[in-house]
């Protein structure tokens, strides 16, 4: 058992350690996710189409969504804590172990709410997404780009806190991630599209691995690839730049 | 030498934009430290010694100078000292809250590279040397914080490392807790040759743990020597304060002198060196209409005070 | 009951609120980025539908998730939480202790916290929608709107508290809020205008409280003229506000009785 592996194990015991509240949250989140399925039934049973959207496309949409959604927030809940570690001084810690930092604080907390929403993706997938081998290979692949690049993400923006300090922009920059990526992003065209391919990648969390479920297009599944890649290095390479920076909590905030 | 620093200093850039300043924590600091010694690294709260100790551990990068722990580099190789040092960090915990200190052992061990069973041992014979066996399997959540800190003490300790740094690591006990883990750390040091290097503004914790001071004041080394020169020159007063249930005239003594008078209340200042606090305490008995009696050190801002009215590093 | 206590209460709230703006910052930014993405997939459902869906313009639609949003998210997210957090702790035990209705101060303070992200919101949304659907249909629907999103908020607050008062039985605050704000998302008309929802179920949520909390000013600022709707909105203000005063009481005696 390597330091990591333990690590994780002890997170998992933690989470566990509660188990009526464990299972209360998981079944809370289960049902929250079910009232989106809810509102898109009803929205585009009223709608018909939208743009090429129908209640297949979304409904696969939002079980990549919340799987991979669910495996960052859930197994790696402290991707979505970065800012906040790093600008209290709470990294303190994760450094003084002979580990890797980043990896070490992913896999140290587990958030039991959000595994709900994985439990909830696998089967909303089971259910509706007409699993065949190959579709269940794109699936899992297509879960875990998305996974990659919202935690490459996360960490990213929530590195800043290393350079300017506390700041809001992680906490928005997630809560915009989760929505964009939530719904069909073809209603938007030209910059606003664009956008969600780029600066804030909600297409690759979501509505680009749904479609390689459907239709696998080589082209699409690279550029996914490449997505997850860019983001998972990014965010690498901004928080170690932002280790150096790091404060330790020992500046008097003023 | 275990410990070499050498024109140390660490400059944090703080406020945004128009308000943008540089504070100064560390400015040049260096001494060296030799394994199995106990250094006490002292100075008033915002005085640098946090900013210096997470230096020395590799925690933080500092702005100039040079730093050789174990012959190691902290900031470049930080996760080889962390296998070779020990970190206690206040009420920073290594241990899993909802779990039993066994059960993070367990973790702990496994990212320290120990085989089961040398961690099962060691689990053993820290239990006894710090008397906690019997905390190891309640759960962190439910232990009180003298408690807590023994286990963290052992989780720093888990790989035998040759230096532990100790920051503030009494603050928040009771008096009791506070000189159990003074003794512990002292017992540490001389079984195992142990080297230890803490931070504290406890007078107390500097006289009973170390034997050698460094006083750090707005980031710059202002004393270093052995503990016993210092309590010579600086411990050798002790406050006994008075509490009078009538208005009395204060007793005339060798060496001691009168710091506050009221109707209430009386503040001696002893000079130990001219005077013993028990022929000062037996006189106060005796001659005053005592209501209440304790016996103080001098808080670390009037040690300090006096060590710049004296003389500059030796 | 003593007003001023409740006037200092909305006071302090409302200035605490103002100091923080970073927090500030985030709300009209996420508030803004999801009106541009809710208001548009509308926007682009109507335009299929030869530009009007269930007696709503594509303009109207737009302008009506301005308002949906407005409501629910000038107020904390987790506010649920953080009041079933205060009741788990023990904190609202020493509030209890003073001359005055916890419930009346709480939903004050509550108030004056929301009032400034409120407005920020009123602005940020007018100004999204002007310049992605030009003005509303009906000017003088739209200004009741802003008296109706005051109104859905104070109903939203109270029973967001009447809900959060479970937490005296069942000692565990976290996760309620989700499904309470669910309720708000589909059967309150804030994702969807409830004329879109299947007749049964338009039919319950007009029987149910959370239509007060965001269909109500949507709808008016969507350019239908329907004064009554604030008549229903203040009916559901008493009755929440009663609510939530009586479960706080009922607690409070459970309280006394644990011990807590």
């Amino acid at each position: 058992m390597n330091g990591l592996q333990a690590t994780f194990r002890g997170a998992c015991a933690q989470a566990w350690a509660n188990r009526r509240g464990f299972w209360f949250e998981i079944t809370v989140m289960i049902l929250n996710d079910l009232v989106w399925v809810v509102f898109w039934v009803l929205f585009f049973h009223r709608v018909g189409t939208v743009r090429g959207w129908n209640t297949n496309r979304i409904l696969m949409l939002q079980a990549i969504l919340t799987t991979g959604g669910g495996i960052v927030l859930g197994v790696f809940a402290n991707a979505r804590n970065i800012g906040r570690l790093a600008a209290d001084g709470e990294l303190d810690a994760a450094l003084a172990l002979p580990v890797p930092t980043l990896a070490y604080i992913l896999v140290r907390k587990i958030q039991a709410l959000n595994l709900g929403d994985t439990i909830f993706g696998v089967v909303l997938f089971v259910a509706i997404g007409h699993p065949s081998p190959s579709r269940v290979a794109m699936f899992l692949g297509g879960s875990a780009i998305a996974a990659t690049v919202l935690t490459g993400f996360l960490v990213l923006i929530g590195s800043s806190s290393f350079f300017v300090g506390r700041n809001e922009g992680s906490e928005l920059g997630f809560h915009a991630i989760v929505m964009f990526g939530s719904y069909p992003i073809d209603v938007f065209t030209g910059a606003g599209r664009a956008m969600l391919y780029s600066v804030v990648p909600a297409a690759f969390i979501a509505a680009v691995p749904a479609r390689l479920v459907d239709s696998f297009d080589p082209g699409l599944a690279a550029g996914a690839a490449a997505a997850a890649v860019v983001f998972a290095t990014l965010g690498v390479v901004a928080f170690n730049l932002g280790l150096r920076r790091y404060t330790s909590g020992n500046v008097w905030k003023l | 030498m275990t410990i070499e620093v050498s024109e140390l200093s660490k400059a944090f850039v703080t406020g945004r934009k128009a308000r943008r300043k540089t504070v100064d924590a560390v400015r040049d600091i260096s001494f060296s430290v030799a394994a199995g010694e106990r250094v006490a690294f002292i100075g008033p709260n915002g005085a640098g010694k946090s900013t210096s100790i997470k230096m020395l551990t590799g925690i933080l990068h500092p702005s100039a100078g040079t730093i050789s722990v174990l012959g190691l580099v902290p900031w470049q190789q930080r996760r080889q000292l962390a296998m070779r040092i020990g970190t206690l960090f206040g009420q920073r915990s290594q241990l899993w809250f909802e779990l039993t200190p066994r059960q993070s052992f367990r973790m702990l061990g496994a990212i320290f590279g120990l085989s089961d069973q040398h961690l099962v041992r060691r689990v053993d014979e820290l239990g006894e040397l710090l008397d906690a066996g019997h905390l190891w399997d309640t759960p962190v959540r439910s232990q009180s914080l003298g408690q807590r800190m023994r286990c963290e003490l052992a989780a720093c300790m888990l790989h035998e490392p040759e230096i532990l740094f100790l920051d503030e690591p009494t603050i928040g006990l009771d008096l009791l807790g506070k000189q159990l883990f003074r003794d512990l750390i002292v017992r540490l040091n001389q079984q195992r040759n142990t080297t230890i290097f803490l931070t504290s503004h406890d007078v107390a914790d500097i006289e009973s743990v170390a034997e050698r001071v460094i006083v750090i004041n707005h980031g710059e080394v202002i004393y270093d020597d052995s503990v016993e020169a210092m309590r010579r020159s600086l411990f050798a007063t002790k406050y006994v304060d008075v509490g009078l249930a009538h208005p009395a005239e204060a007793p005339s003594l060798v060496g001691v002198t009168i710091a506050q008078h009221s109707p209430t209340m009386l503040r001696l200042v002893v000079d130990t060196e001219a005077q013993s606090i028990g022929t000062v305490v037996n006189a106060v008995l005796s001659s005053l209409p005592v209501a209440d009696l304790s016996i103080a050190d001098p808080p670390l801002e009037s040690v300090i005070a006096s060590i710049y009215s004296t003389a500059r590093t030796p | 009951m003593n007003l001023r206590i409740l006037r200092t209460a909305f006071g302090t709230a409302t200035r605490r609120a103002l100091r923080e703006p970073g927090s500030f910052f985030v709300a009209t930014g996420f508030y803004v980025a999801v009106v541009a993405m809710v208001g548009t997939l509308w926007r682009v459902a109507a335009a299929s539908h030869h530009g009007t869906l269930a007696g709503y313009t594509a303009v109207g639609l737009f302008w009506y998730i301005a308002a949906s949003e407005s409501a629910t998210m000038a107020i904390s997210l987790r506010l649920v939480e953080e009041i079933g957090d205060d009741i788990v702790s023990g904190a609202i035990a020493v509030e209890m202790l003073r001359p005055v209705s916890v419930v009346a101060v709480r939903i004050a303070a509550e108030f004056g916290r929301a009032v400034p992200k409120l407005i920020s919101c009123i602005l940020a949304g007018t100004a999204v929608s002007l310049v992605v659907v030009g003005p509303p249909r009906n000017v003088g629907a739209a200004l009741l709107s802003a008296i109706s999103l005051v109104l859905a908020i104070l109903c939203n607050i109270a029973a967001q508290h009447a809900f959060a008062g479970i937490a005296f039985w069942i000692r565990d605050a976290r996760s309620t809020w989700f499904l309470y704000q669910k309720f708000v998302f589909v059967l309150g008309g804030m994702l969807l205008p409830i004329q879109i929802l299947p007749t049964a179920l338009e039919q319950i949520a007009r029987a149910l409280p959370f239509t007060a909390m965001a269909y109500a000013p949507a709808r008016l600022a969507a350019g239908f003229f329907e004064p009554e709707l604030l008549l229903v909105q203040s009916a559901w203000l008493v009755v929440l506000i009663g609510v939530a005063a009586a479960t706080f009481q009922a607690g409070e005696r459970r309280l006394q009785v644990v011990g807590g």
